[in-house]
């Protein structure tokens, strides 16, 4: 099988070198794709399942723009909205009505959500709803999970991070995922202080394996913070209208009062919704929290017109139906090889990890070598799948992944 | 969380340096002679030990035997000369050229170290501060490259152990251990991560967890002087990065302290 270089891509990102922190910053940052050399830095078209780089390589991508993208790419209906919507108007100085449109789409198809305020990324909405938890019980510490991801906030990055303080922390409490044991005693330990909860609905960091919410987890959290008066909140946002479109609690059987949603909201369209329950509302009303972009309506067009065909084709059971197809086959690949390729996590957000090689070496040089064959796979991040992904990509992704490991064997001499 | 006063943070920013000097920066004496034909010669005869001691902070052992030089932690025993700092701060001030060590014994080898043991020293400190002119010497750089690859493994379980954001960044780095290399031929030194400990040492160890490898000296000698910005280097293939990333993260995090306490 043949397989690509990436010249264009290199020497675009020597330009980027000079005038751009990193080249590529952030989660988009080349660095932790191992070897960086296997993979494309920069993105020239894309359509569906697919996109091609700027050297003409074409990708079957697994990892969806690291998730907005859930129906395909340049999808015409959702495109089609925001298009309409920019030729008659999108940042202006007053929203539009299609604002309005959108909380009551969020409110008829969440149970929990009596109401919905928009802004672009997640982290925007897990911000703002730390503060309405803060507002709501005039406590100042937040629980959260060691690992869980929840934007780039100082509050949500580790201690110890560049450009963090140590006060930045002071009010952040981390437990273990799926530890209700010491959700329990950092409450009792600070008792009166915990405003508010935050996880995701289930544990999906980078680097490691995906873990689900144990048996009664989400439940036992859910009383705990009844009978405390703490603000469970959900950062939805990677997991959201992926699980189940009326929210990735429903899919695990909890009530949250806050749920944090973006990345598939919109299709690629930059938006982002914090809803919340009736009783916190007042309180949400009086966090000032804004931004020039949040009321643009291209993105809101394209979320209606998104959520309507994800509800509309069941999205969440294709990708589900797709996600377990393409992993059943890849585990048997790597089973042919005496290898292991160990999935967790949901089948639609899946990560994967061949357990030979603890060092993960050799899953990392998979990846690459599959990547460089047109399969972008990441080593260190959950995949999405998507709506657009079909039963000829998962054949062709198959076969790449066997030559890929027939490539990567002499080396590692299974 | 106990809040530092002003004056006691000083303090313990004066210990972290002390370690670092003495474990990290003074370690380099081993490097220097066995790789600097001048140096080489100039400990060719030398048999004795020299104790570093520091009233409140750490304790060194510089041993020169046979031409090789060894720097140990701790107490020598029987050392012939005892080199006494009354805080880590005269000793930081003393590798800085601004304090003088206070003798405790070797009255007879004060000849020794006032000539020998200081032309010694100068020439450690002209190998680690480099300047542009330098630096276009082969000779220069693989040396500066291979002092400052020693000076950051050895400096990390001394951060890794006091330095509050070094302590943080150990914590989540998980077992393992990396090898940090100068491609194709160049020297290796590794660090293991292991129940909380951290260990620095020359060369390569089997099975490592993680590995970051230096396509060349100027490169490694670029990305340990902070010329260039790791994830640059790393995506442009200058640097190659394998395995384990949390923990080459945490060892990053940590190697960025080095600046905090050395110049």
């Amino acid at each position: 099988m043949k397989t690509y270089t990436f010249n264009a891509s290199q020497n675009f990102f020597k330009r980027a070198a000079k005038v751009i922190p990193c080249g590529i910053y952030g989660h988009m940052s080349p660095a932790p794709l191992v070897p960086a050399t296997a993979y494309p830095f920069y993105a020239a078209k894309a359509k569906g399942s697919k996109f091609w780089d700027v050297d003409g390589n074409e990708f079957i991508d697994y990892m969806c723009a690291y998730g907005p993208m859930v129906l395909g790419y340049n999808h015409e209906k959702v495109d089609s909205a925001a298009i309409k919507q920019i030729q008659s108007a999108n940042c202006v100085t007053a929203p539009t009505p299609l604002m309005v449109e959108l909380a009551e789409c969020l409110v008829d198809l969440i149970p929990r959500a009596d109401w919905a305020f928009f802004a672009k990324n997640g982290g925007d909405v897990t911000g703002y709803a730390l503060m309405v938890a803060r507002a709501a019980t005039g406590r100042k510490k937040i629980v959260m999970v060691e690992g869980g991801y929840h934007g780039v906030a100082p509050w949500a990055q580790p201690p110890g991070s560049h450009g963090t303080m140590e006060d930045d922390s002071r009010n952040i409490i981390r437990i273990g995922w799926n530890d209700t044991a010491g959700f329990e005693r950092v409450v009792n330990e600070n008792d009166g202080e915990v405003a508010g909860f935050i996880a995701t609905p289930y544990h999906h960091p980078t680097f490691a394996d995906s873990e689900m919410p144990a048996e009664g987890y989400w439940q036992t959290i859910e009383t705990l913070c009844k009978r405390k008066g703490i603000v469970l909140i959900v950062d939805d946002v990677r997991c959201g209208f992926r699980l189940d479109l009326r929210g990735s609690h429903e899919h695990f059987g909890f009530k949250p009062d806050l749920i944090c949603f973006s990345k598939a909201m919109g299709n690629g369209y930059p938006i982002s919704a914090l809803v919340g329950t009736e009783s916190l509302k007042s309180d949400a009303s009086k966090v000032f929290h804004t931004g020039s972009f949040w009321f643009a309506a291209a993105p809101m067009a394209a979320a209606l017109a998104s959520l309507e065909e994800l509800k509309r084709i069941n999205g969440p059971a294709i990708m589900a139906e797709k996600g377990k197809k393409l992993l059943d086959g890849m585990v048997a690949i790597a089973k042919d090889y005496g290898l292991e390729l160990k999935v967790s996590g949901h089948p639609s957000m899946p990560y994967l990890r061949i357990t030979n090689d603890e060092s993960l070496m050799l899953h990392q040089d998979w990846c690459g070598e599959c990547t460089k064959r047109g399969a972008y796979f990441t080593s260190h991040h959950n995949w999405f799948i998507s709506t657009a992904h079909s039963d000829e990509d998962i054949q062709r992704t198959w076969d790449i992944a066997t030559d890929a490991l027939q490539a990567t064997k002499k080396a590692y001499g299974f | 969380m106990v809040l530092m006063n002003k004056g006691l943070h000083r303090k313990n920013e004066q210990l972290i340096k002390a370690h670092l000097n003495l474990y990290a920066v003074l370690k380099n004496l081993e490097d220097l002679v066995s790789h600097d034909p001048d140096t080489a010669r100039l400990v060719k005869k030398w048999d004795v030990s020299i104790a570093f001691n520091v009233l409140g902070g750490p304790k060194a052992c510089v041993e020169f035997k046979d031409g090789c030089c060894t720097v140990g932690k701790g107490r020598c025993r029987r050392p012939p000369v005892i080199l006494f700092f009354t805080s880590p701060a005269h000793l930081n001030r003393m590798m800085e050229g601004k304090a003088n060590s206070i003798p405790l014994r070797g009255f007879t080898k004060l000849g020794f170290l006032k000539k020998d043991f200081t032309q010694l020293t100068d020439r450690l400190e002209y190998y680690l501060r480099p300047n542009a002119a330098l630096l276009k010497d082969r000779h220069y750089l693989e040396l500066n490259t291979r002092l400052t690859l020693s000076t950051a493994a050895f400096a990390v379980p001394e951060l890794g152990r006091y330095d509050p954001i070094g302590r943080l960044a150990a914590g989540r780095a998980g077992n393992g251990a990396v090898n940090i290399k100068i491609l194709a031929q160049g020297p290796a030194v590794h660090v293991v991560f292991r129940d909380e400990t951290i260990q620095a040492g020359r060369g390569e160890v089997e099975q490592p967890a993680a590995l970051m490898q230096m396509k060349d000296w100027q490169v490694a000698n670029d990305f340990f002087n902070n010329k260039t910005d790791p994830f640059t280097a790393i995506a442009s293939g200058d640097v190659i990065i394998k395995g384990r990333i949390p923990l080459l993260e945490s060892l990053s995090l940590i190697l960025d302290r080095i600046p905090h306490y050395l110049s």
